[in-house]
This record gives structure tokens, C-alpha cells and sequence, in this order.
């Protein structure tokens, strides 16, 4: 279709290729995203996978379940069942007004949890399934002393004596002891409610299931508007709140809340300047066509390499493509100063080698074991590649306005800010070495979760506070135990948990779940049937006699023994009562090598009230057992973040070194005056932290990344062009519109973010300052040292 | 005693009108605390038999009732309306059952039809002299365990009867009842 008249020449190909393969990215992005994004927000899929790691994963996983579907309120008034009737119709007529509900279910009143009763689930199993103080009971003398009690059932009106099927009411025992052994049974029904008691109060207790994501906004706004009204209307009531949920909406509120404070704020500095700069609003679109370029190219590439996008990969990605503004920047300061004597031509080598450092510097993080990293580091390289192209195929095509007033501001910036003399080498040498040694004297690393966590202190407060009292866990702390079989696994449960109550007894502070006191292992079973064979006995006869029943009942209760089941793990978590266990039982699991010892079977033993000198104590007891390996699952993630740091702390410093070596192929002696202004400003950054004794974490190392790809597209072009106003303006914008974009997240209350944003903060401003005193010097040019 | 004369003749005009559950419920309530004593039967469908127990009781309003056994067995047991422990033994079966029961009978004995209303559709018939209330249960849950409740009186509650749904029957006769001091002593 090309008309006849502008030559069919090579520059005007390529900018239709270009053209081409970008819209065929934009196709294929909308195929991709038919069916919605494929995020996975999980921070744990960044991370490497390791051997043991699937299986501790699953765990993982399994344990927070509960807490990221669920909701719970606890309320407390003087006027405790009218409140907590208002509360329910509250929540439940916020439900009816949205379609499809974000409400599954509410249980609040005392008919809410007693569905089903236990009974009739558990009876057929109740001959094998002994409480500890019976078994010592019918060991002490043959049961003789259970005779009394249970012709006191027998005859109390509360009873409900089965002489024939259960004459001792074991399984009334085994309940009772069960209520003991499972969190949930300190709920108590209570005046039509479900209350929970502690010293000083009681608790009208409201547990919610979510029918959506904890993170859908829906769900978040009816669940928390709602509360807000109701405590508006009740100022007398005191709430406490508990689940994902909350600390969700708080997370979002605050995010939205940042968004206009500080988004906007960025957003209006960053047009205003560029405005300002360049006159002309046309100028600004020009701007941001790279930075849509290179995502709509890295997008679905991206997505077909990987499948699935991680949202950290999006945020960050998005980020570092950020950086590719500098081309845009670089040539759009020359064109305006140079006005029709403009090409592109000169401009070529510095565009360049900026692309290629930068890409060395992520594509380094693809070869890491972390998957997320790569995700991440193929993401920023393909975005940098297509803005790039963008800039280097289209900008100079388009025709844009060159104001003078572009070409006044960039010599009276040159006047004003440069300095006449250079930092000589060896101060700088000087400079650098006494900042490395104070980083490696000072600076400390935080690897610890609480960044990920941006929820207020009294939410967490209210969250413990509820946990404490439900007497539930978060599933931070637990036992995986493995075993050949699910026999095996019980076995081993009952041995931790033998230990585990020995130390109790000790006056250790720790509460521990077990599934094995409630699943007893198939052994245990057989002579818990055995000692009841014993209880049948003489006991029965005498318990038949005294209450005046027909001793041939006996016969028949014995016979009741002859083919009593064993309750296996499954039969019981498909029991009202052993729902809630669920989360404890990973069953088997699929091994890949069919290697015999391979552990099959798995469950989980979670520990709570856990004091940290204790656990060095549960560390060893792990390393003591077969089977038996001891997690903290905010220790295992904090431990990942900090590989996860570490990891890209390495690959860029080895991917710095061979990129020095590709500018000394170049610039030669002037190569340390192309590295200055970044490694300096990081170094400087890192010098701050280690001062001010902030401790560096993935977030602010994230950060660095960002001015190490800036500080080195400021240090190469300061270096090619070092006499031209016009590249000082432009590397000057290009530190300013990143400082706005990203150095303001530093006043965000998002942990990660403000980490993220002080680094940048610090460092842009940092290469602002390095690079004209390490420009080279007047009336040099990068051909003589060649 | 005189007490008891002034309230049944603020009883009376009621009674010659329509007689209420509402008017059921003040009469239970002009007792604070009552004593007498009880004759238990147990009937269990499946075996055909009967458990039949003896004894006395002291029933204190919205507070207690200690139930004395005197036989088959002796044996003391104090029913609140938070716990329904027995007093003297720890390994005394299921905790929340029990509970539950207890409740239901100081409801019952208390005539707190609002309290019942939850869980029992309520009807009454008869009259002031010779009343009798039947109870059955409102949800799926309660009906598997109970399938009816029937409690019988005149001046004071004197049959109740619990028909499980398994079909086995328990039956208590209260009799000699006379209103006690609130504040003496319970242990008999």
C-alpha cells in the first residue's frame, strides 16, 4: 500500500514491521485474556521449588485455608442477644442486595452448628475408642469403678441410658473427651446464641463463610460497610473481627487511598514537568508510546512462555519498563534543541548500549533458579526491547513541535548545574572504598514477612485476640509428619504427642492439635477393644444387677463387640465432628520417584502459644523422629524472601562485571566514569541505609534495580555526548520523572512499596548528582581514547 | 401461706377467661422455689423394659434443681441452667447432651415458653385446674432425638413426659410438691 513519492527506504520498513508485530501482540493479547488475566498471586510461586518443598507447600496451603475463606466476629454488650440479632439481619440483608451473594453461610444462633449429632456418626466405632481415663480405669481394676457412674446414667433424668448398646457410655466419654481435643468446642450455645466465655466477658460469636475471594471488592465493601453502620448504631458494642478478609479490605482501602494521594500527585508532576519541559502536549504522547510499545510487546510473550502471570512480576515488570521513558527522553531533548538538523544517527550508540546494559542486568535474574525471577527478568527485557524499537523505529517519524523555550531551559540548566572541576579518580576510589567497608560493617538485611503485611496493629491485636480465644490457629507453626503408611503416620502423631503432653505437664506453655487423639492408630484400637472385652465382664453383670435390668441383656451387649469397625482417618474427617480436621490430614501423596522409602502418607500436628525459646527444643525434637520435620511457615517464607534477595544480589553484580567489561571494549579508561553515577548511587543508597540503620530487604534491593538501569542509561549517554546541554537535560528529566514516579512511593504506608520507594528516592537523586562530576572532560570525546 | 392465697386470688378472675399460656407462665412464676417429690420412669422401646428411680427434689426458679435419687441408687444431682454437672463424679458422660437436657427441664418447670419458642412448636389446652402443654420440636436436628414433649399440671407442673424418637419413653410423676424458702439450705 505504500503510495509512490516517500522512497521505499529501509527506516520506513522496519517502522511498518514494527507496526505489524505489534498489532499482531495486541491480538494475541486479547486471545490471551478472553478469559481474564491468568494471575497467580501467591508469593510463594516466585520462589524455587526444592524437594521437600511440594509437600511443605500443600501443608502450607491446607493450614491458612480456614483462615482465608472464613470470617469471624466476636461481639460483646450488655445487650448481647438484641446486638448480635441486629448484626446477623445486617450482614445477612447486605448479602440479599448483591448477585451473585459473597456470603455462603453465617452461623450465629445455637441451632447453626449442631446439624448433625455426632452419634450417629461415631457409634458403630465407639467399642474402639477409649479416653485415657478409662483406659486407666478398666487397667486399675478391670473396671469395677465405672460401675457407680453409669448406673447414675442410668437413672438420672438427663441420661440416655442404651443398657444394651453402650451400658457404660463410652461414647458419651469419648465425646466429652473429643470437645477437649477439638478447638472448636469452647463454643458453647448459650440463650439461642453461639457464645464464647473468657475471664472477664462473653462473646456472641458470628462466623461467616465467604462464597467469593477474600480480595474480590464486593465482598469486601457489603462485609465491612456493613460493620462500620452497625458500629456507628451501637457504640456501646465492642467487635472484634478476625479473617483474610479484613486485613484484605484495609489492604485495599489503603492502596486506593495512596493511589489518589500519591499516584495522582505523581501523575500531575510528571505531565506538569514534561509540559513544562517541552511545550507541547503532543510531546507527552510521544512520551508514553514507548512505554505502551514494550508492554503490549512483553505481555503476551510473556504469557506464552509462561502461562500465568504473576502479579508481582506485572508490578514490577511494569516498573522497569518504566526505565525505557530515558530513550524516549533522550531523543526528544536533541530533537527539540536541534530542531531540522536532527538524526537519529548520533543518538544510536548511546540508545544501545543503554538497552543492551539493562538487558544484561535483568536477563542476568533469568538464569536464576527462582521462577518468578526469571518471569520477571524476561518481562522487563522483552518491554525494554519493544519500547525500545518503538523509539528507535517510530519516534523519529513522528513529527513533533520543537520549542525553543526546550533548547533555553537545557543551556540554562547546563550553566547553572555544572561544576567546573571532576571528582579526581582517586577520591573517588578513596569514596568508594570507605562506603563498601561501611556497608559491610553496617548494613543489615530484613527478610521477615511483616513487609508483605501491610495490615494496621490493632487488626492484628483484634486477630490474635479472637485466635486466642476460639482457641484456633493460624497454622504458623506445625509438625509434618510422613510415614509409609497411614498407620505409620498415627503412630508417629501419638509419640510426638505423648512428648509434646509430658512437656505440658512440665509447665511448658504450648497447645498443640493431634489428629491421632481423635483417630486413634489401628493398634491402639484393637486394645482399646480389648480392655472393653474386659469391661463386659464382671463389671456388666454387676452394673445389670444392681439396676435391676435382666442379666441376659449382657449377652446381647457382647455380642454388639463381635464386629466392631476401626475408624480410619478418612471415615472420621467425613464426620460432622471431624470436618474441622480436615486441614490437618494430607493424606497420600504422590511421590514421583518410586523409591521404597519414599514417605506416602502425611498429616499435619499444629502448635500454638508457641514461646520462642521453645523452639529450638521442637527443632530437635524433629531431628529426633523418623518422619517428623518441624515448620514455621513465617520463618520458611521469610527465609525464601531473603534466598530470593540474595539470589538477585549476586546475578546482578556478576551481570555488572561482564557488562563492565563490554563499556571497557568501548570507553576504556572513561569506563569507570560510565559506572559512577549508578554503582555509586547504590553504593550511596546502601551507605544511607547502613547510617540511618535501616536494614535492606528484597523490596529496597528491587529499588536499586531500578536506579541501577537509570543511573547507567545516565552514565553511558553522559559519557557519548558529554559537551551537549541537551543530553544533561535529558538525563536530568529522566531522574525527575522517576523520582515522581517511583522515589514518592517512599510516603506510602505499604511496607514493600515504601522500601521500593525510598531506594529510589535516595538513588536517582544520587546519579543526579554523580554524573556531572564524572563527566568526562571538556573538549574529550569518546573516539580519542580509543 | 398467705402469700399463696393472695396470688391465687389474683389467679382467679383469669382462670374464668380463656386460659393462656401467658396465664400458665405466671402461674409457674408465683413460686420462687418448690419441693416435693418425684417418681422417675424410664421405658426403653428396643429391650422392653422399664427403669424406674425414686426420690426427692428442691427446684429454686431461673437458678437450680437438685434432684436427690433415693433408689434403686442414692445419689445427689444439681441441674443449673449453665451446667449441668454432676456434682460428685467427673466421669459423668457427655457434657453438652447433658447441658442441653438440664436446660430443657428448668425451661419446662419454669414455664419460659419464650426461651422454648426457639425450638418447640407450643400448644396448650385445657384449663386453669387441669392443664396440659405439648411441645414439638421446630428443627430436623431436635426431631431426630425427641418427637414429642407433654407436661400435665393444675396448680403446679405434675407429669412430664419426653417421648424420644427412638421410642423410648421417659416419664416423671412429681408429687407432695409444697413451695420451699428460697434461701434455705438445698442439700436434703
Amino acid at each position: 500500500m505504500s503510495r509512490r513519492k516517500p522512497a521505499l527506504t529501509w527506516p520506513r520498513v522496519a517502522a511498518w514491521l514494527w507496526g505489524a508485530v505489534l498489532l499482531a501482540c495486541a491480538l494475541g493479547l486479547a486471545a490471551l485474556l478472553r478469559d481474564g488475566l491468568p494471575a497467580d498471586t501467591r508469593l510463594t510461586a516466585m520462589l524455587p521449588e526444592d524437594r521437600q518443598s511440594p509437600l511443605i507447600e500443600r501443608a502450607d496451603a491446607q493450614l491458612g485455608q480456614s483462615f482465608e475463606d472464613r470470617f469471624v466476629l466476636l461481639l460483646s454488650s450488655s445487650t448481647l442477644n438484641a446486638d448480635t440479632h441486629v448484626l446477623a439481619q445486617a450482614l445477612t440483608a447486605a448479602n440479599g442486595n448483591t448477585n451473585p451473594p459473597w456470603l455462603a453461610r453465617l452461623d450465629w444462633r445455637d441451632t447453626d452448628l449442631a446439624d448433625q449429632d455426632p452419634r450417629d456418626d461415631l457409634g458403630q466405632y465407639r467399642y474402639r475408642l477409649l479416653t485415657p481415663a478409662l483406659r486407666q480405669a478398666i487397667a486399675a481394676d478391670g473396671g469395677q469403678s465405672l460401675v457407680e457412674p453409669a448406673l447414675r446414667e442410668l437413672f438420672s433424668p438427663t441420661g440416655q441410658p442404651q443398657p444394651v448398646t453402650d451400658p457404660f457410655g463410652l461414647l458419651d466419654h469419648w465425646l466429652t473427651f473429643l470437645d477437649a481435643v477439638l478447638a472448636e468446642s469452647t463454643v458453647r450455645p448459650r440463650d439461642g446464641l453461639l457464645t464464647l466465655q473468657d475471664d472477664e466477658r462473653t462473646y456472641a460469636l458470628l462466623i461467616g463463610q465467604l462464597a467469593r475471594s477474600p480480595y474480590d471488592l464486593t465482598a469486601q465493601q457489603a462485609l465491612t460497610s456493613t460493620i462500620a453502620e452497625f458500629e456507628r448504631e451501637h457504640p456501646e458494642v465492642s467487635l472484634l473481627r478476625s479473617g483474610l478478609v479484613f486485613h484484605a479490605a484495609t489492604g485495599a482501602r489503603q492502596a486506593r487511598q495512596e493511589i489518589t494521594t500519591i499516584g495522582l500527585g505523581a501523575l500531575i508532576g510528571l505531565v506538569a514537568v514534561l509540559c513544562f519541559v517541552f511545550r507541547s502536549p503532543r510531546v507527552l504522547g510521544h512520551m508514553l508510546l514507548p512505554l505502551v510499545g514494550g508492554v503490549l510487546f512483553a505481555l503476551p510473550i510473556t504469557l506464552l512462555l509462561f502461562g500465568r502471570l504473576h502479579l508481582l512480576t506485572l508490578a514490577f515488570g511494569a516498573s522497569l519498563i518504566g526505565i525505557a521513558i530515558d530513550y524516549a527522553l533522550h531523543v526528544q531533548c536533541h530533537r527539540a534543541v536541534q530542531g531540522t538538523a536532527f538524526r537519529l544517527r548520533p543518538l544510536l550508540p548511546g540508545l544501545t548500549l543503554g538497552l543492551v546494559s539493562s538487558l544484561l542486568a535483568y536477563l542476568a535474574q533469568a538464569l536464576t533458579p527462582m521462577p518468578g525471577l526469571r518471569q520477571m527478568a524476561v518481562f522487563a527485557a522483552l518491554g525494554l526491547l519493544g519500547a525500545w524499537l518503538t523509539v528507535v523505529l517510530w519516534l523519529p517519524r513522528l513529527t513533533s513541535p520543537a520549542h525553543p523555550f526546550t533548547d533555553r531551559l537545557s543551556r540554562r540548566l547546563w550553566q547553572l548545574t555544572m561544576p567546573r572541576r571532576r571528582l579526581p579518580p582517586r577520591l573517588a576510589t578513596l569514596f568508594a572504598i570507605l562506603l563498601v567497608s561501611l556497608v559491610a560493617w553496617q548494613l543489615e538485611a530484613d527478610d521477615s514477612l511483616r513487609l508483605l503485611n501491610p495490615s494496621p496493629a490493632s487488626l492484628l491485636e483484634q486477630e490474635q485476640q479472637v485466635q486466642r480465644l476460639m482457641g484456633s490457629n493460624t497454622g504458623n507453626r506445625y509438625y509434618l509428619v510422613t510415614a509409609p503408611s497411614e498407620a505409620e503416620v498415627l503412630s508417629r502423631l501419638v509419640a510426638l504427642g505423648a512428648t509434646l503432653s509430658r512437656w505440658q505437664q512440665d509447665g511448658v506453655s504450648l497447645r498443640y492439635t493431634n489428629l491421632a487423639d481423635s483417630v486413634p492408630p489401628p493398634e491402639v484400637q484393637q486394645a482399646n477393644l480389648a480392655r472393653v472385652r474386659q469391661l463386659y465382664g464382671e463389671p456388666l453383670t454387676t452394673l445389670l444387677e444392681r439396676a435391676g435390668l435382666p442379666t441376659r441383656l449382657a449377652e446381647q451387649a457382647r455380642q454388639t463387640l463381635h464386629d466392631a469397625p476401626v475408624l480410619d482417618v478418612s471415615s472420621w474427617l467425613a464426620t460432622s465432628a471431624g470436618q474441622g480436621q480436615a486441614r490437618l490430614w494430607l493424606g497420600a501423596t504422590d511421590t514421583r520417584d518410586a523409591s521404597e522409602k519414599e514417605p506416602r502418607f502425611a498429616a499435619m500436628l499444629p502448635l500454638t502459644d508457641v514461646d520462642a525459646s521453645l523452639v529450638p527444643r521442637l527443632e530437635r525434637l524433629a531431628q529426633t523422629r523418623e518422619g517428623v520435620s518441624y515448620v514455621d511457615r513465617v520463618e520458611r517464607l521469610s527465609g525464601l524472601l531473603g534466598q530470593l534477595r540474595q539470589h538477585i544480589a549476586w546475578w546482578v553484580a556478576a551481570a555488572v562485571a561482564g557488562l563492565a567489561l563490554l563499556l571497557a571494549w568501548r570507553y576504556r579508561r572513561w569506563t569507570w566514569r560510565v559506572l559512577a553515577p549508578p554503582l555509586g548511587a547504590i553504593l550511596g543508597v546502601l551507605g544511607i541505609l547502613a547510617v540511618a540503620g535501616i536494614p535492606l530487604n528484597v523490596f529496597s534491593q528491587l529499588g536499586l534495580l531500578l536506579v541501577l538501569g537509570i543511573g547507567l542509561d545516565a552514565g553511558i549517554f553522559s559519557v557519548e555526548h558529554a559537551r551537549r546541554a541537551e543530553t544533561w537535560l535529558a538525563i536530568s528529566l529522566s531522574t525527575l520523572t522517576s523520582l515522581l514516579a517511583f522515589g514518592l512511593l517512599a510516603f506510602s504506608a505499604t511496607p514493600a512499596l515504601h522500601y521500593l520507594g525510598l531506594s529510589c528516592l535516595i538513588g536517582l537523586a544520587l546519579v543526579w548528582l554523580l554524573v556531572p562530576w564524572v563527566r568526562p572532560p571538556d573538549g574529550a570525546n569518546v573516539k580519542e581514547p580509543r | 401461706m398467705i402469700r399463696t392465697l393472695l396470688l391465687l386470688l389474683i389467679g382467679l378472675p383469669a382462670s374464668a377467661l380463656a386460659f393462656t399460656l401467658d396465664d400458665l407462665q405466671a402461674r409457674l412464676n408465683q413460686t420462687d422455689a418448690l419441693a416435693g417429690r418425684f417418681e422417675q420412669q424410664r421405658h426403653l422401646a428396643d429391650l422392653d423394659t422399664q427403669l424406674t428411680s425414686r426420690g426427692h427434689f428442691r427446684y429454686q426458679r431461673d437458678e437450680r434443681i437438685v434432684w436427690v435419687l433415693e433408689s434403686p441408687i442414692e445419689d445427689r444431682l444439681e441441674f443449673t441452667p449453665d451446667s449441668a454437672a454432676n456434682i460428685d463424679d467427673s466421669l459423668g458422660g457427655n457434657q453438652r447432651g447433658r447441658d442441653q437436657v438440664a436446660a430443657l427441664l428448668l425451661d419446662l418447670l419454669g414455664g419460659d415458653w419464650q426461651a422454648l419458642q426457639t425450638h418447640f412448636r407450643i400448644e396448650l389446652s385445657g384449663d386453669a385446674r387441669d392443664w396440659q402443654v405439648d411441645l414439638t420440636p421446630l428443627s430436623d436436628a431436635l426431631r431426630d432425638r425427641l418427637s414429642e414433649i407433654r407436661i400435665e399440671g393444675g396448680e403446679y407442673l405434675d407429669d412430664l413426659t419426653l417421648h424420644a424418637a427412638n421410642g423410648d419413653r421417659l416419664h416423671v410423676r412429681f408429687f407432695d410438691q409444697q413451695p420451699a424458702m428460697k434461701d434455705k439450705d438445698v442439700t436434703p
